[in-house]
């Protein structure tokens, strides 16, 4: 009686596919991807490059909020140099005056990539995320 | 042989049961690996400006960098403005709905900089980020 249980059971155990190394294998990819997934985040800024063939009006006074940066990164409103720190009430300003108006940053070919960010992180703070840039021509 | 029977059930019992576990595993894995985005970096530290309002956007799988002096990396390699449009072709076949994200440094000229802005539009791909570091 015993032998023949015996028996029996080597037979079943043997017959079951052991599943432990692919599950450790299954694991280590689960991880790899959930570590590589996480790792792909760059923050940044959302931009807007009007097309070619229909640039933006820069000109027209109550169209858009124009901020110059020009070659030596000294950034224009209204005509006048702003401190990068005065950026953001400027448009503040402008924005409280007429709420459509989106921004346009005119940057020279020259200037530097982070007055550009700093112009954009400004407009963005003071509620305007309409903004496009063009390039001084 | 009645015994028998009771006894093999006990024992089937003692087991755990991998297969659900194992179901979901497998589901999650496929899930990360389709969701996986395989990011090519540009090769280049650049110190990237600061921006308070900088966000993450849904999905930038193509990285651009532009160096302090001017220069283009993208997937480890410096090209210029010319080699740079296939390699973002290909890349933009890859990963259609993936947008480009430049890291331009902190003293990245702008000329650069929306070159390569108009050669992800010229490729096709309207989502394009400026990439930022919040302080």
């Amino acid at each position: 009686m015993r032998k023949h249980i015996t028996n029996i059971r080597v037979e079943n155990e043997e017959n079951e596919i052991n599943l432990t190394p692919m599950l450790d294998v299954v694991f280590i990819m689960l991880i790899f991807f959930i570590v590589t997934a996480s790792f792909l985040r760059e923050a940044g800024l959302d931009t807007n490059r009007p097309d070619q063939d229909q640039p933006v009006q820069t000109q027209d006074e109550e169209g858009a909020i124009l901020i110059i940066v020009d070659e030596t990164d000294d950034i224009w409103i209204d005509n006048r140099i702003i401190d990068p720190r005065a950026v953001r009430p400027n448009i503040q300003r402008l924005h409280a005056e007429n709420p459509d108006r989106p921004v346009v940053v005119q940057v020279s070919a020259s200037s530097r990539a982070e007055t550009l960010v700093t112009v954009m992180d400004a407009s963005r703070q003071a509620d305007v995320y309409d903004i496009s840039i063009a390039e001084a021509p | 042989m009645r015994d028998s029977v009771s006894e093999s059930m006990a024992e089937e019992e003692a087991e755990i049961n991998l297969t659900p576990m194992l179901d979901v595993v497998f589901i999650m894995l496929i899930f990360f690996i389709v969701t996986a985005v395989f990011v090519k970096e540009p090769g280049i530290l650049v110190d990237r400006p600061q921006a308070v309002t900088a966000e993450i956007p849904d999905g930038g799988s193509i990285f651009i960098a532009v160096s302090s002096n001017n220069e283009y990396w993208i997937d480890q390699r410096n090209v210029d403005l010319a080699g740079l449009k296939p390699i973002v072709e290909r890349m933009h076949r890859e990963t259609p709905e993936g947008g480009v994200v430049i890291q331009a440094d902190n003293e990245a000229q702008n000329e650069y900089v929306i070159a390569a802005m108009d050669l992800a539009k010229e490729v096709g791909i309207d989502e394009v980020t400026l990439a930022a570091v919040v302080p």
